[in-house]
């Protein structure tokens, strides 16, 4: 086959070729007189090849559109090479979108003698994109709008905490004060089943108020921002026993604290979580001898902590419960308390974004396990 | 010997003053108790337009949720005039928010003291806060040529 005839054949393969591409192909004279269109243009543009010929953008589009058309010839002439861009079109449903690669065809001398166009309708794709961007815009505006709610109830929750602190124990030492009185200044005019009734007043009115105080510290684990930084569990907990034995001077408790019990969170929150832990084993343990409690990280995970008791227990079938706000396994002649505490620790533990269960058999002890992150975040360490 | 100075005691819920003056009769703190009964009141006691007639106490204990002018007011003023910034000033409160623990502090507070519900803790909190306040502490001289 010779060169010429393999030419000749080509340049009718070639037509064949533009003609059956989906993309719209044309070539214009630098006067911007047409000198070849594809199919689809035919078909897209309602245009006979035939009759367009000699036709310029002006005879064929609204003058804005054709001014367009042309000023980016003009430029792809002047830059000499292929060029890039988008290009709006009138079409059947309005104007449509094109990506268009335009390039001038040059003679032997390297001049410039025609320009020509591919253009690709990316209509859909871009109104896809404009959905996407859409949507975007709709998701940002509800996250704000959401972020300002959360905010505002973060706000009222706090305000409501405020006025709870304040108004709502004054009158409970109202009521603890008066019993008081009474048994102080009327003791001769009361037996001793009046005096029993006026105690059980004020002892009321002092559980109430650590209820309240409980109820306090549940907020506050709830809407205080957290301070994230290296927490010596360890030594938070050796702290928080040396509490305990203060408080319960009549108690003899055998503790061990594994050494170096490193975490990352908020000191202050985390030894919430540990004052609650090792009070209830404290508490549940009080008929235990001896009284053993152990604090140490389990598994081969670093993050997993564990208090163990060989205390009271509790019932597997209600551990679910436990966590839940004034939700008590124990009469309150058994064991004291609020119902307050793990819902605290539940809370906090979950604003670390760690996870925290229980284990236990009735009269057999129980323990409590908790994770939180052990190694920086990266984005905290470089702030 | 007890400092024999007043005692300056700003609350407005009257069973509180009534707890407050009985827990200082059951400690034998018998220096003779001033009741404000809001925060404006505090202030015409301890800086009046008439200076002569102003009121020095020994102790302030000083609610902070008061009527008219709250008490953190109360002791920010107190703080700004050289005639009462030495006065010692225990925020005897029923709440433990942080909040009012570190105004209190940042306005210059002596002490913080939250309000047992508990009369018998309220009788030991006082004794310990009578004793210091009106025996121990050697009260600070008027600051004089500031104000």
């Amino acid at each position: 086959m010779s060169v010429g005839a393999s030419l000749a054949v080509g340049q009718e393969q070639l037509i064949a070729l533009l003609d059956h591409t989906s993309a719209v192909i044309y070539m214009r004279g630098l006067d911007g007189r047409y000198m070849l269109v594809n199919r689809q243009y035919e078909r897209l543009f309602g245009v006979r090849r035939e009759k367009i010929v000699g036709l310029t953008d002006h005879d064929l589009f609204p003058k804005e559109v054709a001014d367009e058309f042309r000023a980016n010839d003009l430029a792809a002439i002047a830059e000499g090479r292929p060029m890039r861009l988008e290009e709006l079109a009138p079409g059947e449903d309005g104007p449509r979108t094109y990506i268009t690669v335009k390039f001038p065809l040059k003679d032997a001398e390297g001049r410039p003698y025609a320009i020509c166009g591919i253009s690709t309708d990316i209509t859909e794709r871009k109104r896809a994109e404009d959905e996407v961007r859409r949507l975007n815009e709709e998701l940002e505006e509800r996250v704000r709008h959401r972020t300002a709610e959360l905010e505002a109830s973060t706000r009222e929750l706090d305000a409501f905490a405020y006025s709870v602190s304040h108004d709502l124990r004054a009158p409970l030492r109202s009521l603890a004060g008066f019993s008081e009185v009474l048994l102080e200044d009327y003791a001769d005019v009361l037996d001793d089943t009046g005096r029993g009734y006026l105690r059980r007043i004020e002892a009321n009115a002092d559980r109430m108020a650590r209820m309240i105080d409980d109820l306090l510290d549940l907020s506050r684990a709830t809407r205080v921002e957290l301070r994230r930084g290296r927490v010596d569990i360890s030594g938070l907990a050796w702290d928080v026993v040396a509490e305990l034995r203060d408080t319960y001077p009549s108690r003899d408790v055998e503790v061990s604290v594994a050494d170096r019990l490193v975490a990352q969170g908020d000191a202050h929150l985390i030894r919430l979580v540990l004052r609650n832990l090792l009070g209830n084993a404290w508490k549940f343990t009080a008929r235990s001898t001896p009284a053993v409690i152990t604090v140490e990280a389990t598994g081969p995970d670093d993050g997993v902590f564990a208090i163990r008791d060989n205390g009271a227990g509790f019932d597997m079938r209600y551990a679910a419960k436990l966590f839940d706000p004034f939700q008590r396994l124990h009469s309150a002649s058994d064991f004291e308390g609020t119902g307050v505490g793990l819902a605290i620790v539940s809370r906090i533990v979950h604003r670390h974004g760690g996870r925290i269960w229980a284990e236990g058999e009735v009269g057999n002890g129980a323990a409590f396990f908790f994770t939180l992150t052990t190694e920086p975040a990266t984005a905290e360490v470089t702030a | 010997m007890m400092n024999g100075g007043k005692i300056l005691l700003v609350e407005d819920n009257p069973d509180d003053v009534m707890f407050t003056i009985r827990a200082f009769q059951r400690n034998k703190i018998s220096n003779e108790v001033v009741v404000a009964h809001d925060g404006a009141e505090a202030l015409e006691y301890l800086l009046p337009d008439d200076e002569s007639k102003a009121l020095r106490p020994a102790l302030i204990l000083l609610d902070v949720n008061l009527p008219k002018v709250d008490g953190l007011e109360v002791l920010r003023r107190i703080r700004s005039h050289a005639r009462t910034a030495g006065l010692p000033v225990v925020v005897l409160t029923t709440s433990s928010e942080e909040r009012d623990i570190v105004a209190s502090y940042r306005l210059g507070a002596n002490s913080f003291v939250r309000k047992p519900v508990i009369f018998g803790e309220f009788v030991d909190a006082t004794k310990v806060l009578g004793v210091y306040w009106l025996l121990v502490n050697e009260p600070a001289p008027p600051w004089r040529g500031e104000d």
